[in-house]
Order: C-alpha cells, then sequence, then structure tokens
C-alpha cells in the first residue's frame, strides 16, 4: 500500500500546491516581521518594500485558488485529498489576508513619518508582533509537517496574543492621556496592535485547518480568548 | 531500407504464402468437382427416369415397369417414426448434459459412449436390432427398421442438443432464477428458447443422416414389393430399394434405382439447405 | 470485530442483516467473517479492488451460489429477521422477494412485454388487463416506458445496451421485490445510459432497498448513502459513505477511494 497514487501526475498536482503555499508563507513573514522593523525605525524604504512585495501574495493566491479548482475538476478528490485541497485554499486565502495586514501596517508607518514618537509605546507592539510572527511560523511549520499538535498549540497560544493586545490598548491609552500630542502617533498604533491581533488570528485560523485537514473533524468553536475588556460584539474568531 | 524495395524474408514469405493458398484453392477445387460429378452423374441418369409413375406406382416385378411409392412412403414413415423415437430421446438426454449434470460422473460417461456411438458403423446397429427385436418377433418388420434408425438418431440429436444449450449465456439462466424461476421453468422457456435455432437444425441433421441408412434396414425392415403401411410387417424402403435394383440385371429396375437415388440426395440436400437456413437465422437473433 | 465496522447489530430498521458470514468456493475461504446492515429504502454500496468479495457477497443474499455445487455459505444472513441461510428455506420465495440485475443485461428471448409479463405470471395470475398495467407501470418505473410504449412486441433483444438494462430492472420490479440486489449495472454502458440508471437508483430507494457493486467509486458516492469497503474477503469499513469519502477511518479504504492502490 503507497502513499503515491496510482496516477502519479495527481502526486504532482498537490506537490504544486503545497510548494505555493510555503512559498506564500515565506513571504507573509518577511511581511510581517518588515512591516514593523520599518514602523519601529522609521524605515520608509523597507516600508514600501513591504508594500512593493504585496501584489505577489495576491497573484500567489489566485494561482493557488486555480490550481485547486483544477485539480478538482480534474481528479475528483475524496477523502484527505479532497481535505488537503480545501485546506490549501483556505491557508492561502489566510496568507493573503496576513500580508493585507503587513501591509497596512507599512502604509502607516509611511504616514507616520518622522512625528513625534514615543518609542516606549513601540515596545509594546514589537513584543506583540514577535509574538505573532512566532504564532505564524509556528503553524506554517504545523501545516508543513500536518502536526495536529503544534496546530492545536498555536491555536491556544493565541490567547496570549488577545492578552499582549489587551495590555498594548491599556498602554496606549495611557500615553494619549499623559500627553495630547501623543495622541495621533498613538492612534495609528492602536491600528497597528488591532492588524497584528488579526494576523494571530489569521494564524489560528491556519491552525484549524490543519486540524480538519489531517483528523476530518473541526476544532471546538470556543477558543480560549484572552481579552475581557475590549470584547465587543466579536465572533468565535475575534474578528469584528 | 530504401522505400519501394522489398527484403528477401519477406519477398520469400509471400511466395509461401501464395503456394499455401494455391494448394488450398486446389484441394477446395477437388472436393466440390468430385461433388460436382456425382450430382451431374445423378441428374443424368436419373432424371429421364422422374416421372409422375415414379410417385404412383409401385415397386414392379421383374421386367415390367412401375414406380417408387411404396419405397418413398416406406422411408418416410420409417424416418419419421425413428425421429419421433429417437429425437426426444437425445433432446432430454442432451438437456441433463448440459443443464443439470454438467460435472458429474454420470454425465462424462453418457458423453462418451455418445461419441461411440456417433461413429458406430450403422450395420452393426443393424444387426443389434436384428438379434434384440426381430428374432423375439419371428419375422422382420418395419418397427425394428424404426428401432434401429432411432439408435442412430440419439447421438446426433444428443450432440448438438447439449452443444447448443451449451452456448447459451449462463448470466440468462441466472437471470431467470433471480427472478424465482424454478429450473424446469428456466430450461424450458428460457434454455430451449434461446437454442431453438440450434437444437432444429440438431433434429434435421439427424433426419438428413438417417433418410439415406441402408444397412440397418437390411436386417430389420428388409423390403417389401407391395403397399405396406402395417409397422409389424416388412416395409420398403428407398435405400433398400435402390441396393436390390441396383444390382439386378433389369433394366427398368436400374433406371429406377439411379432415380431413388437421385430423389434421396435431393431431399437430403433440401434438408440440410434447411438447417443451414436456420441455423443463420438463429445466429443472427 | 473490527471498529471500522459501524452499524448498530440490532438496529430496527435494518432490512438485511449479516453475521458472521463466512463463504467458501470449495477449500478457498472467500468472505471472512463479514458483517453489515442493509438499511431499509437505502442504497449501500460494495466498493473494494478486484478479488475482494464483493460480488460473492452480494449473490449470498439471494442465494444465487445454491445453483454451483462446492459453493457454501456460513453464518447469519437476516431478511426481516428470518435466516435465509436455512437449508429448508424456499429459494423461488425468496428469489421474489430479493430481486438481482446483473452486470450485462440478459433480456430473454422474448417480446419485451413478454420479458416482464414472464416473470409476473410465475406468481399470480391476472388478466389480460391488469397485466398490460403491470408491465407498463414497470416499464414507467424503469423509464423505459416511453421508448418501448410502440414497439411492446418487439424482442427484447432488438434494444440498445441501455435499454436492455433498464429492461431487466423493469423485469425486476414487476414482481414486486423487497430488495435489490445490483452487481455492477451500468459497468458496461456509455456515459449516458449510466446517468440514466443512477438517476433510477435514486427514484427506486425509499420503495426498495438497494445494495450496489460497484468499481466507478464517483458511482458508488453519487448514488448510495452508505458504503461497505471490502479487501481480500474482509469487511474492512462499513459507514455512511459521506463519511467514507471525506474521512474514511482505515487507511486501506482511504487509500483504495483515494486512488492509492486498487
Amino acid at each position: 500500500m503507497a502513499d503515491q497514487h496510482t496516477v502519479r501526475a495527481y502526486d504532482k498536482d498537490l506537490d504544486l500546491l503545497e510548494r505555493r503555499i510555503a512559498e506564500m508563507g515565506g513571504v507573509a513573514e518577511k511581511m510581517v516581521i518588515d512591516a514593523v522593523d520599518a514602523l519601529a525605525a522609521g524605515d520608509a524604504t523597507l516600508a514600501h518594500q513591504v508594500v512593493g512585495i504585496d501584489p505577489r501574495l495576491d497573484v500567489l493566491q489566485r494561482e493557488i485558488e486555480e490550481h485547486a479548482i483544477l485539480t478538482i475538476a480534474r481528479r475528483q478528490p475524496v477523502a484527505i485529498d479532497l481535505r488537503e485541497i480545501v485546506g490549501a485554499i483556505r491557508v492561502a486565502g489566510d496568507l493573503e489576508r496576513v500580508g493585507d495586514l503587513a501591509k497596512n501596517i507599512a502604509k502607516r508607518s509611511l504616514k507616520i513619518g518622522v512625528e513625534t514618537r514615543a518609542p516606549r509605546a513601540i515596545v509594546g507592539i514589537k513584543h506583540m508582533n514577535d509574538f505573532a510572527t512566532e504564532l505564524l511560523k509556528d503553524v506554517l511549520d504545523a501545516f508543513a509537517q500536518r502536526d495536529v499538535e503544534r496546530a492545536r498549540d498555536v491555536w491556544e497560544r493565541d490567547a496570549e496574543l488577545d492578552a499582549l493586545e489587551d495590555s498594548v490598548f491599556r498602554d496606549l491609552l495611557t500615553h494619549m492621556m499623559e500627553d495630547p500630542r501623543n495622541i495621533t502617533f498613538c492612534a495609528h498604533l492602536l491600528f497597528c496592535s488591532k492588524n497584528i491581533e488579526r494576523i494571530g488570528d489569521h494564524a489560528t485560523n491556519i491552525a484549524e485547518t490543519v486540524f480538519y485537514l489531517v483528523t476530518g473533524s473541526n476544532l471546538p468553536t470556543d477558543r480560549p480568548h484572552g481579552r475581557q475588556e475590549t470584547d465587543i460584539e466579536t465572533d468565535a474568531r475575534g474578528e469584528f | 531500407m530504401p522505400a519501394g524495395t522489398i527484403s528477401p524474408f519477406y519477398a520469400a514469405r509471400r511466395w509461401r504464402n501464395r503456394i499455401w493458398m494455391s494448394l488450398s484453392v486446389v484441394a477446395a477445387a477437388i472436393g466440390l468437382i468430385g461433388l460436382f460429378m456425382i450430382l451431374v452423374v445423378l441428374f443424368w441418369q436419373g432424371f429421364s427416369g422422374l416421372s409422375p409413375a415414379v410417385f404412383t406406382q409401385m415397386t414392379p416385378p421383374p421386367g415390367s415397369s412401375g414406380g417408387l411409392l411404396n419405397a418413398i412412403v416406406g422411408s418416410l414413415i420409417l424416418t419419421v417414426v425413428g425421429v419421433l423415437v429417437g429425437a426426444p430421446l437425445g433432446l432430454l438426454a442432451g438437456t441433463y448434459l448440459a443443464e443439470y449434470g454438467r460435472h458429474t460422473r454420470l454425465a462424462s460417461v453418457v458423453r462418451f459412449i455418445n461419441d461411440i456411438l456417433l461413429s458406430a458403423p450403422s450395420i452393426v446397429i443393424g444387426l443389434f436390432i436384428y438379434e434384440v427385436v426381430v428374432v423375439p418377433m419371428g419375422h422382420f418388420s418395419a418397427i425394428a427398421g424404426c428401432l434401429a434408425l432411432a439408435v442412430l438418431v440419439v447421438p446426433v440429436v444428443l450432440r448438438t442438443t447439449e452443444d447448443m444449450l451449451n452456448l447459451v449465456p449462463n448470466t440468462l439462466r441466472e437471470a431467470g432464477a433471480a427472478l424465482g424461476m424454478p429450473r424446469s421453468v428456466v430450461i424450458r422457456r428460457i434454455s430451449y428458447r434461446a437454442a431453438k435455432a440450434g437444437l432444429v437444425t440438431g433434429v434435421l441433421l439427424a433426419v438428413a443422416r438417417i433418410s439415406g441408412e441402408t444397412a440397418p434396414l437390411l436386417f430389420t425392415a428388409l423390403n417389401n414389393q407391395f403397399w405396406s403401411t402395417d409397422l409389424t410387417q416388412p416395409i420398403s424402403s428407398l435405400p433398400v430399394v435402390i441396393f436390390q435394383f441396383a444390382l439386378s440385371p433389369y433394366k427398368e429396375w436400374q433406371q429406377l434405382a439411379w432415380t431413388g437415388a437421385l430423389i434421396i440426395t435431393l431431399a437430403v440436400l433440401a434438408l440440410s439447405i434447411c438447417a443451414r437456413a436456420l441455423a443463420a437465422r438463429g445466429a443472427t437473433e | 470485530m473490527n471498529t471500522a465496522v459501524n452499524f448498530n447489530q440490532s438496529a430496527a430498521n435494518s432490512k438485511v442483516l449479516v453475521r458472521g458470514l463466512d463463504f467458501y468456493y470449495g477449500a478457498t475461504h472467500a468472505l471472512k467473517n463479514v458483517s453489515l446492515s442493509l438499511y431499509d429504502g437505502e442504497v449501500t454500496a460494495f466498493i473494494g479492488p478486484s478479488g475482494c468479495g464483493k460480488s460473492t457477497l452480494l449473490r449470498v443474499l439471494n442465494r444465487m451460489y445454491d445453483l454451483y455445487p462446492g459453493q457454501r455459505a456460513e453464518g447469519e444472513v437476516l431478511l426481516d429477521g428470518k435466516n435465509i441461510l436455512a437449508p429448508d428455506l424456499d429459494l423461488n420465495l425468496l428469489r421474489s422477494r430479493v430481486g438481482m440485475v446483473f452486470q450485462k443485461p440478459t433480456p430473454f428471448p422474448m417480446t419485451i412485454y413478454e420479458n416482464i409479463a414472464f416473470g409476473v405470471r410465475l406468481y399470480e395470475k391476472l388478466p389480460k388487463s391488469e397485466m398490460d398495467g403491470r408491465v407498463e407501470s414497470a416499464l414507467r418505473r424503469a423509464a423505459l416506458w416511453t421508448e418501448v410504449k410502440d414497439k411492446l412486441k418487439a424482442s427484447g433483444l432488438s434494444l440498445s445496451g441501455g435499454q436492455q438494462q433498464r429492461l431487466c430492472i423493469a423485469r425486476t420490479v414487476a414482481i414486486k421485490p423487497e430488495v435489490i440486489l445490483l452487481d455492477e449495472p451500468a459497468s458496461a454502458l456509455d456515459p449516458i445510459s449510466t446517468a440514466k440508471i443512477e438517476e433510477l437508483i435514486d427514484e427506486l430507494s425509499g420503495d426498495y432497498t438497494i445494495a450496489i457493486v460497484t468499481h466507478n467509486m464517483q458511482q458508488a458516492a453519487r448514488v448510495s448513502r452508505y458504503t461497505a469497503f471490502m479487501y481480500l474477503g474482509e469487511m474492512v469499513e462499513f459507514d455512511e459513505t459521506n463519511k467514507i469519502f471525506t474521512s474514511p477511518r482505515d487507511k486501506r479504504a482511504q487509500d483504495y477511494v483515494t486512488g492509492r492502490f486498487g
């Protein structure tokens, strides 16, 4: 009983999806790291780079979808093959959104420019981003390895990111109350922190996809949440 | 190899092919010519004797003219009764071999004996019936002749019945069984119907076979110069009459012998053609 | 008992219940301890690689193997609670309740009308008008009426392959069975005829309990509610079709349906 299809071209089709997802993952990861680096350092060049590479993700996502649809039409996949293809479509969508969120952070950093900055505020954001980047990296590894435990771990750790976002929120509020000149800057940072938190949510989406792909069933709809005060009408994924 | 030239191997093969083809054609021609010549001679000699008198008058005493009416009628009776006795036996036995007992010991034994009987010398059959029927009866009779012919009919009909029934695909029988049909109904209404043309062909072939048999009749039905349809008495028949008249020195008798031979040949020819036509129709259904 | 075989042994809506079935071709052990359930009014598909025993299993359900000496079955096959493997069972009556359609269309060498009336006459004595009605309703059920209503006296063999197969199905439903067994009914047909047969199966389910053996996995996925995957004479996985084709539990089942072997 081989793990390869009797028709080898089928395996090639699935491998192609795999490789494209890996490429998207690499690009998205880099975008996330660079975006916040650009924000922290006020590096306009880096920010432009991040914005410039986003179209690549869009192209990749469209390619993956097209290829997935063709594979469905040609191979009539069932069971694990079907779950893999559906998984690839979902993950591609999530990664494309991650790229968009990173791009938005980069664009914001361009807007902030050389305005008054409160370095202490940035620290919190950086910390959040490091955490989110780790989540993303781990979940992409879990996807590549089809590792359910690792995926579940990411799924649970997102709660910490939510908690972080809460504390950053309070922090920024304090900054704004201390000095009204900080308000513009901190307002921008608020949006950035929201974006980073959403990157984490997308990571949990990918984790759920990994779980479904491997086991055929879904993770419970109630994920452990890390926030209390800022809970305003969010659904189970923490999105507005 | 440049286009247009043929390798020596291929040329040699082509020559061999031509030689063998020619040999086959020649052999076929020889056979056909032989057959043709028989027919020509028969027609030549027998046709002139064909007249209404042949079909209306009895066999004459030596020296006078007459017909073959009693011989023709006698042959008909012998053939019909022979087939009526032998064909049902052959049919049912063939059915057993094909439907019920395909792989049983009994079936193999029956098949074996049947093949032997199929090619048994008909004179032996005649002698057998002589011992078994004529001697106890004390005299020759038509019935003995019928029985001898029946013994010749059975192997032919059995063989063709079994072969034709075996050609009916098993899925057809299963389809019948799947509807809840009892075995006998499946055989009667499905197997027989599917093999109908083949079965009839078998019977026709048997008829063609026995209509020309002479040897068995010599010891059983003997012959009868006069009109007789009494089954317990000797009866006239075309083959025996031909035998008797052909060996005689009388001109009229010899002529009648030729005519009789022609009649038998035409009858067998007609039967064979019928059998062929039926088989062809059966195959295209 | 194989844990991937998922059914309730005493389910009330089980029309045919197979328990611990063993089957032998002479000395060859062809079916090993097979258990499954055909639910009332549902379509169950038997799938598996060649030689796995799915056709053998199907033919046990109407004791077709009885036609051949040297083949025997041991175990229990309960039709509405009564064991049909009992030696004193009336086989013809069984086969009137459990009908079968074969891979190769087998119209009888009779007219189309007779093909259908013949089976009915085995069990009922109907006046001509009623018989006409029965023939018509059987042909309507098999989606064949409009195509043959003007040539009922034509030979059954004059129809196309797909029509012949539908005739065989009409013949089977005419005697009002409770269970219909289909042994690769569409494998000898073109795609359009196949689609018509699949539509037919859809329409018939509900009124009949149907079991279908098929080599074509997509067909099994399309027409059946339950699927049984067999391998080397064993029942490897039996579950709802949706489950088997999205996340089967047994690796062999998964490998088979995704085309990794078989």
